[in-house]
């Protein structure tokens, strides 16, 4: 020991003062050095305890082993040596059959450990050289009849070695490798989306806010804000802690018995091969590396299958626990924000009510820019409507029919009527008729012969209902509808008169003055819009915007 | 005069912009809600769809379990979204619909401005000018062109100084009930999904656990399986 230290010294003096050449060999001469005098001072112990032969710890751990393969050899000639009719001999027989079973046992354990580390080994860190380099002609005539082999089962289904055990410990791995690998992969996704959805909507909360408060009633609500965004943040690191980073731990740990159930496989299709043929070292050997593999893969894919269950399950529950608290966070953040409650029927209303006084200040009525859009939607459809397919009614025709036909068989369209079939005419709302038959040439009640004092045709029942002038009807001025069933209604009630000057840009419109009165005609123009009406004044026809107007009311 | 002018013409700029800035947001987060609850949803589809549950009662029941309350949450969300689009996402939209008519009373305004200015200046220039025949005579047609316009100019002005801080104002009835609106969908639909996942958590295979604990198991198992001799060394 004595002489080490020195030694030492010697080497570090040696080291300070030449630092650069402490060579490779002079490393490699001072530890054999070192392992050299350590045994030697053992032997000396071992010299004194009377066991010369133990130099190294591989002859001490071999110890236990070589004891248990001498048994049998003992008690093969204790059997040997005993006559069959001796009261002992069953039990010597018994005791070396299992003394004999312990050793294959130890053998095929070792068996499998030695063909799992042989095969474990990460394929990545081969190079192209190495695999070429292990190509040889045992390798390729392996390969190639273990392919065939594989052939020969999908396709005949040849006597095979089965392991039902083996095929579903299997199956769950494959399905647990599945649904791991699909759980990280969404629920980062969730969580990515959650990270983007929650921040939006609060920062759309605080904005919306802005807007509708004054600044002096700023109710402090960045905190808040600030607040549920941190908890946003928590949410996030936990879920990468308790979740994502087990699972994706586990899902790293998939590939290694992959292999191995690989290798398997291939043992299988060699054991296969061998079974038609008879039974020699060979097939020995295939069927024992089989059995070692399988046996192995199977125990030990239960414990995996197992606690990679548990680790999905425990991750699942985390998550569910996750949400459950962040939904709670948020609930309180939102909470504190809520000045008072409404109900939300309430809400239209109001809002509506706004629109409207701010859509009544003159300024925006004045300006409004729908006033130029209704104009362009006016002026682009108006040219294909024109195209008369019938002139419109004029009140030389109903005078006509008035003075032609008796009241009972004047009727009123109640609404546009298209023509579909032959023989129909078109109408126009509110144009008057003059029922000559009611049916049509084939029968039906529904279709009715009628004369408008232009032409006749047929149209619709339905669209039809009595012309009565006599009555008076209320025309709500809320209700401007073109669609809806016009009663009929007293001539003079279509007089409106203008609440503002309008000035006409076009032929189609009317110049109006203020208090001017009007003859409504049509209450939409010819493509429905319903913001335009066809008016009269002092001979003069055309469109006026309809808000311009107000009712004239009798006294 | 000018000055207020200018101070609201600012404020109602900015209003503006705010309100189409609003509504962009508005739109960019009710998708990005929706977003979050489809890929919620496919979570459990995906984990119901794996064979795995087959053969495992337990973990069948809790994936249903899990399945279902997605599935709500999904619902519930797009109620939300449904509740915010009518009553903040479309009332941010009909209010923005007045802005160009503003914009257009602003810009008449200035040209009836433009107008008087010009106007303005001819009378100025003619009183200046010898008091002569044909001048005077000028002078008389300028000043009565002038009047029309000014007056014009003076309506307008009135008009949008009365009528522009109304319209600002009103801005505060108009938006509160969206606000509060938009709170009060994000607190039912968050006391929902407490709830519904608060039930879930009852149901799992063990709720008294805590989320430490299930973190201590995971780490045991991991090691446990490390320890396998199938499984590759790192």
């Amino acid at each position: 020991m004595a002489q080490y230290h020195i030694s030492k010294k010697q080497l570090k003096a040696e080291a300070i003062s030449e630092p650069h050449e402490v060579s490779v060999t002079d490393n490699y001469f001072q530890t054999q050095w070192l392992i050299w005098s350590f045994s030697a001072s053992f032997r000396k112990i071992y010299m004194q305890e009377g066991k010369p032969n133990l130099l190294d710890m591989g002859s001490l751990m071999i110890k236990p082993i070589q004891r248990v393969m001498k048994y049998p050899l003992l008690l093969c000639e204790l059997r040997n040596s005993t006559p069959p009719s001796h009261p002992d001999y069953r039990a010597l027989d018994d005791a070396f059959a299992a003394v004999k079973d312990i050793n294959v046992n130890i053998n095929e354990l070792k068996r499998r450990k030695d063909l799992v580390l042989k095969y474990k080994k990460n394929d990545e860190d081969e190079s192209l050289k190495d695999k070429l380099s292990k190509l040889n002609i045992h390798s390729i005539s392996k390969k190639s009849k273990r392919v065939t082999n594989h052939l020969k089962i999908l396709t005949r289904g040849e006597s095979q070695v089965k392991d039902n055990t083996f095929n579903r410990e299997e199956k769950l791995f494959r399905a647990l490798e599945k649904t791991v690998r699909l759980c990280v992969k969404n629920i980062s996704l969730c969580l990515q989306h959650i990270q983007d959805a929650m921040p939006l909507a609060l920062q759309s909360v605080m904005d919306l806010q802005e807007i509708s408060y004054n600044k002096d009633d700023e109710m402090g609500y960045s905190e808040t804000l600030s607040n549920a965004l941190n908890s946003c943040h928590d949410f996030a690191s936990h879920l990468q802690r308790l979740i994502l980073t087990p699972l994706s731990a586990l899902l790293s740990l998939f590939p290694g018995p992959h292999k191995l159930i690989q290798k398997r496989y291939d043992k299988l299709l060699d054991c296969n091969s061998y079974l038609q043929r008879s039974a020699g070292e060979e097939s020995d050997l295939a069927k024992k590396e089989y059995e070692a593999l399988n046996a192995q893969l199977v125990e030990e894919l239960q414990a995996f299958n197992q606690a990679a269950r548990k680790i999905l399950l425990n991750c699942l529950c985390s998550f569910i626990t996750l949400l459950r608290d962040l939904m709670l966070v948020a609930q309180q953040a939102y909470s504190t924000l809520v000045p008072v409650p409404l109900l939300v029927s309430s809400i239209s209303e109001i809002q509506n009510q706004v629109l409207e006084e701010v859509q009544n200040l003159n300024c925006v009525k004045e300006n409004s820019a729908t006033f130029i859009e209704r104009k362009l939607s006016f002026e682009k459809k108006k040219p294909v409507q024109i195209l008369p397919e019938m002139p419109r009614q004029t009140d030389i025709h109903r005078s006509k029919l008035l003075s032609t036909y008796s009241a009972e068989e004047l009727y009123q369209a109640k609404r546009k009527c298209n023509a579909t079939q032959e023989y129909d005419i078109n109408l126009l709302e509110g144009e008057l008729v003059a029922v000559i038959e009611q049916k049509d040439p084939l029968g039906s009640t529904s279709r009715w012969l009628v004369d408008t004092g232009n032409v006749k045709g047929y149209v619709y029942s339905s669209f039809l209902k009595p012309y009565n002038p006599a009555k008076m009807q209320k025309v709500d001025t809320e209700n401007r509808f073109c669609d809806d069933d016009f009663e009929n209604i007293k001539v003079d009630e279509q007089i409106f008169y203008a609440v503002h000057a309008f000035q006409a840009r076009s032929d189609h419109e009317l110049s109006l003055q203020e208090y001017q009165r009007v003859h409504i005609l049509r209450f939409c123009d010819l493509s429905g819009n319903k913001e335009w009406w066809l008016a009269e004044a002092q001979g003069q026809k055309g469109y006026v915007p309809a808000n311009y107007l107000g009712k004239m009311t009798y006294a | 005069m000018s000055w207020w002018r200018e101070t609201l013409k600012g404020s109602m700029e900015n209003f503006s912009k705010q309100t189409r800035k609003l509504q962009k947001d508005m739109k960019k987060s009710t998708d990005a809600d929706l977003a979050m609850s489809k890929s919620a949803v496919k979570i459990s589809l995906d984990l119901l769809s794996n064979p795995l549950c087959e053969q495992d009662q337990d973990l069948l029941s809790m994936v249903t379990a899990l399945d279902t309350a997605m599935k709500r949450m999904d619902a519930f969300n797009q109620e939300k979204v449904n509740q915010i689009q009518k009553t903040v996402i479309e009332p941010l939209k009909k209010f923005g619909s007045v802005f160009p008519s503003l914009n257009m009373a602003v810009k008449r305004r200035e040209q009836a401005l433009q107008d008087y200015r010009r106007l303005q200046a001819k009378v100025e220039k003619y009183e200046e000018k010898e008091k002569t025949g044909p001048v005077l005579a000028k002078l008389h047609q300028a000043r009565e062109e002038l009047r029309p316009v000014r007056e014009d100019f003076e309506a307008k002005n009135r008009q949008l100084l009365e009528e522009m801080p109304r319209f600002y104002g009103s801005r505060l009835d108009y938006f509160q009930p969206s606000f509060e609106s938009l709170i009060r969908a994000q607190v039912v639909y968050y006391s929902e999904m407490h709830k519904i996942f608060g039930d879930l958590t009852q149901q799992l295979d063990q709720p008294g656990h805590s989320d430490e604990q299930r973190e201590r198991e995971n780490e045991a198992k991991l090691s446990e399986l490390r320890a396998l001799s199938i499984v590759a060394d790192d």
